[in-house]
């Protein structure tokens, strides 16, 4: 084995460690910018910072745009579509949660 | 190879309309897609779904496909027939990774979409899944992953190969949370740098433990005297065993939170011992008898507040 193979390849956690600029988004999700911006218009994602150029996105940001991106490509939601779609997504994540808390698995899970 | 029945897939009659077949394929693609379905097997119906629409949308791909005939049934061992695609020249793009061989005899095995240019060259950003065992988010871990990428061979003709990655899993990261590895995305074009790749962590599941983010939650089970009367005892964690001190009168459901002892961080998660009481079976006569000295020894009516 050479050393290259050796070599452990290392990086920060997105959700914790990393905030990204909108083009790093758009690259990190194979998204269109104009997507990523009808979405943050529709408060799918609420970057910090005035304006596209200067926004920053939390590492949380990488998880909802690649949902959003595949129910737009997949199933042709609009942006409002979507921002419900993720809302709804969410609430069903924290009941899970419960569930599992309480020692119960969902179907599927 | 097997044939693939599109039309099956899609639950359409041959002769459905375009509109049929989109109706056909949203209503299923709403049921199984992978971000909303329950089905276990969501992922692997919602692509045969994408596959097939991609041919039956597509005015050009669904005659040729057609043309094969209507004798083939779904599962049968195939082969295209020699020329069967003459005249047809298929520019679709598609995803290039996902494609069945079935899919990939009748229409070739396009590369990855269209949307490198305007890159400036650098690669683009891949995304893979790992799973690690629970302890591993305790103590950090190496785990070797299997890339799968698209690579043009001398002819032009897109092939797969297969790329070892060995990963430092950092201690205290957690089920749905993204390592981003620079430079392990797809090679760059020319002198373009190469994009990164993001590894997203899942947990295997684990008999004893349950997760929620960076909390952990364990079943413990005591016989009914000891809830009652308190006792010591010994509890498994993620980083071996503990003494836990059940206080007096514990109901089941009670939680006892042991600060700090869930998956490590800033701050680190708790575990919580989630109490359940088991009661011992009354086979002998002997136990018989010590359940009967309890019924005598207690007032106790478990249904007193039921009205009725």
């Amino acid at each position: 084995m050479s050393k290259a193979d050796m070599q452990l390849a290392r990086g920060p956690v997105v959700e914790e460690e990393i905030q990204l600029t909108l083009m790093e988004l758009c690259q990190a999700c194979g998204a269109a910018e104009e997507h990523v911006i009808a979405w943050v218009y529709e408060g799918v994602l609420e970057p910090l910072g005035d304006g596209p150029q200067k926004w920053h996105f939390t590492g949380q940001s990488l998880r909802r745009t690649r949902v959003a991106l595949r129910l737009t490509r997949d199933l042709e939601v609009n942006p409002p579509g979507i921002a419900l779609a993720l809302d709804l997504l969410d609430e069903i994540a924290a009941l899970q949660a419960q569930l599992q808390r309480a020692g119960m698995r969902c179907r599927g899970k | 190879m097997k044939f693939k029945d599109y039309y099956e897939t899609l639950g359409v009659p041959r002769g459905a309309t375009q509109d049929d077949i989109k109706r056909a394929y949203r209503k299923r693609a709403r049921k199984y897609h992978p971000d909303v379905s329950k089905e276990p097997d969501a992922e692997a119906r919602f692509k045969e779904l994408g596959e097939a629409y991609a041919v039956l949308k597509d005015a050009e791909k669904r005659v040729a496909y057609d043309q094969m005939g209507s004798e083939w049934k779904a599962g049968q061992d195939f082969q295209p027939p020699p020329g069967w695609d003459a005249g047809f020249e298929f520019s679709g793009r598609g995803d290039g990774t996902d494609q069945s061989d079935f899919f990939e005899a009748l229409f070739g095995r396009h590369a990855r979409g269209g949307s490198q240019s305007g890159r400036h060259g650098r690669g683009q950003d891949h995304h893979a899944k790992v799973l690690i065992d629970l302890e591993d988010a305790y103590r950090g871990a190496q785990r070797s992953i299997f890339l799968r990428l698209p690579e043009l061979d001398g002819q032009g003709h897109v092939a797969m190969r297969e790329r070892r990655l060995d990963v430092s899993i950092p201690k205290g990261i957690h089920a749905g949370q993204h390592l981003r590895l620079a430079g392990q995305g797809e090679p760059g074009f020319g002198d373009g740098p190469p994009g990164d790749l993001y590894l997203e962590i899942g947990f295997n599941p684990h008999a004893q433990f349950r997760v929620d983010g960076r909390d952990v939650f364990l079943d413990l089970p005591l016989a009914p005297w000891e809830a009652a009367l308190g006792c010591s005892v010994t509890a498994p964690t993620p980083e071996g065993s503990v003494h836990l001190t059940i206080p007096a009168e514990s109901a089941a459901g009670r939680q006892l939170r042991l600060k700090g002892r869930g998956i490590p961080g800033n701050p680190p998660g708790d575990l919580y011992a989630v109490l359940t009481i088991v009661l011992p079976p009354a086979v002998g006569e002997a136990e018989k008898d010590a359940y009967r000295a309890l019924a005598k020894a207690f007032d106790f009516n478990p249904r007193a507040e039921m009205k009725g």
